[in-house]
């Protein structure tokens, strides 16, 4: 990557993370003002977002190229959100449900992690639930499947999820 | 995914609370019933939320060889934009 091209990537990297701290404050009031309905809110706002970043996205119904084409759009979006498949030492695939499709990931870098962080409001709130609305935008049109992601675990360097993928 | 982390859990200090063991989403933790202490079982499921680390009232557990999560960015004429709202 040249020096010009880095310093871009780092423009939108600090625009974006910048935003994520204004819609941080913005949730917390949503919070407060309208209650459990600022899930909902925020889980849509997330959910059209993933649509329109995917809308160039390669279509796949396998769930590893579906994740690896959601890292690539996001890469070229600048956005630094980084996840990875959790295996544990017991298992090493993907679990199926009765009808669908279930992954662990394990959330790095997170621009809302980072942005609750700097303004000291709690996780798993409706930001949180901005993401997973995120996916299922995302998902919906790489895979054409509906999908959840659950949170397992929220904590201060990573989080675990459970993403499942309906068939 | 990177490399295992490698976790140490300071003996001396440990006092047998398990409040390691009830956080951890992974199970990396077991109990040493004989010493009265937490061990740890399985490393290489560690997904390096340091949790443990924080929530320890003996600060007895650290992580090495981890990836710590991206300081924040700053975009001063953005923030300063902004702040107007907030
Ligand atoms: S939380 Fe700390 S003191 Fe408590 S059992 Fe775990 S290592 Fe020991
Ligand atoms: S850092 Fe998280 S995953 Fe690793 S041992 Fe501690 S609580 Fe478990």
């Amino acid at each position: 990557m040249s020096q010009r091209d880095e310093e871009e990537l780092q423009r939108t990297r600090e625009t974006l993370q910048e935003t994520m701290n204004f819609l941080g404050a913005v949730a917390a009031g949503l919070e407060d003002a309208v209650g459990e309905s600022a899930k909902s809110i925020t889980y849509l706002a997330g959910k059209n977002l993933g649509h329109r970043v995917c809308v160039g996205a390669r279509r796949t119904n396998d769930v590893e190229e579906a994740l690896v084409e959601l890292r690539r759009v996001l890469k070229e979006n600048g956005c630094l959100w980084t996840f990875d498949r959790f295996y544990s030492k017991a298992s090493r695939s993907t679990s199926a449900q009765e009808g669908a499709d279930e992954v662990l990931l394990v959330f790095r870098d997170c621009m809302i992690r980072q942005a609750l962080f700097s303004y000291g409001h709690p996780q798993k709130g409706s930001l949180c639930n901005m993401m997973f609305g995120f996916f299922a935008g995302a998902l919906e049109t790489i895979m054409g499947r509906t999908s959840r992601l659950e949170i397992k675990h929220a904590g201060e360097n990573a989080c675990l999820k459970c993403l499942t993928i309906d068939r | 995914m990177e490399g295992m982390v490698d976790i140490q859990i300071h003996e001396a200090a440990c006092r047998g609370c398990r409040m390691c063991l009830d956080i951890c989403p992974t199970d990396v933790f077991a109990f040493d019933e004989g010493r009265g202490m937490a061990t740890v079982q399985a490393a290489e499921d560690c997904i390096a939320c340091l949790s443990c680390a924080y929530l320890c009232p003996s600060n007895a557990i650290s992580h090495h060889q981890f990836h710590a999560v991206k300081n924040f960015y700053r975009d001063i004429s953005f923030c300063r934009r902004m702040e107007r709202f907030l």
